[in-house]
């Protein structure tokens, strides 16, 4: 699954038959989550009357087709929950510096946009005291 | 499965039906990815675990052939305790 920010609603009159009751939501990651990740933005079908502004959790790929009609339902993301907070580790995000290691560079957000009701938990590395 | 590190904590009480009463984790999969997970472990934020991913995650919370609308990509199956080998600090694949 992915966190994501909902940006707007797609509407369309003609689409697939299984889809004329599917609410379907532009979803923005706050996260990378896989290597090819490329897309911006994606339509996710909403299962939990999620509204735009809200930061909610995509489930991806077929998984999400199997629970919403099965093997041959023409979706592949679903919105699964709304947020209503989150916690994250300031050791994992912090500054970036030169010279950091792929595996070992802090965690950053695609285009800095942080998820509301963030809590930050821990100290940060590097921060001595 | 991936392996990752437990980096945070999602709470959501509007979710989906199957998945009521299980936390949702932030993990660190390796570079800049980071997923959210099922938890049914009790994992710990820092803690390292691997995370199943795609249609066997939802053997994870539940078993057999009737969990087909578990809406599901990624379960903790594993919290590790100790391992050898060199890799990244968060993980990877």
């Amino acid at each position: 699954m992915i966190l994501g920010r909902v940006v707007g609603t797609v509407w369309a009159t003609r689409k697939d038959r299984r889809l004329s009751r599917s609410k379907l939501l532009l979803v923005r990651p706050y996260f990378y989550y896989n290597p090819s990740h490329e897309a911006e933005q994606l339509v996710a079908v909403d299962c939990v009357d999620a509204g735009v502004g809200d930061d909610v959790v995509v489930c991806i790929g077929a998984p999400a087709r199997w629970s919403l009609g099965g093997v041959n339902y023409p979706v592949d993301a679903a919105v699964l929950g709304v947020v209503d907070r989150c916690q994250l580790s300031r050791e994992a995000f912090g500054h970036r510096r030169h010279g950091d290691t792929a595996a070992a560079r802090p965690l950053s957000f695609i285009g800095g946009e942080q998820p509301r009701r963030l809590e930050w938990i821990g100290r940060a590395a590097g921060a001595e005291r | 499965m991936i392996r990752g590190t437990v980096v945070g904590q999602v709470w959501a009480t509007r979710k989906s039906r199957g998945l009521a009463g299980h936390r949702l984790l932030l993990i660190a999969a390796g570079g800049d990815r980071v997923v959210v997970g099922v938890d049914t472990l009790d994992a710990r934020v820092g803690q390292e675990v691997l995370v199943s991913w795609g249609s066997g995650a939802r053997n994870v919370l539940k078993a057999g052939p009737h969990n087909r609308d578990l809406l599901c990509d990624a379960a903790v199956s594993l919290v590790v305790d100790g391992r050898t080998g060199t890799g990244g600090d968060r993980g990877g694949d």
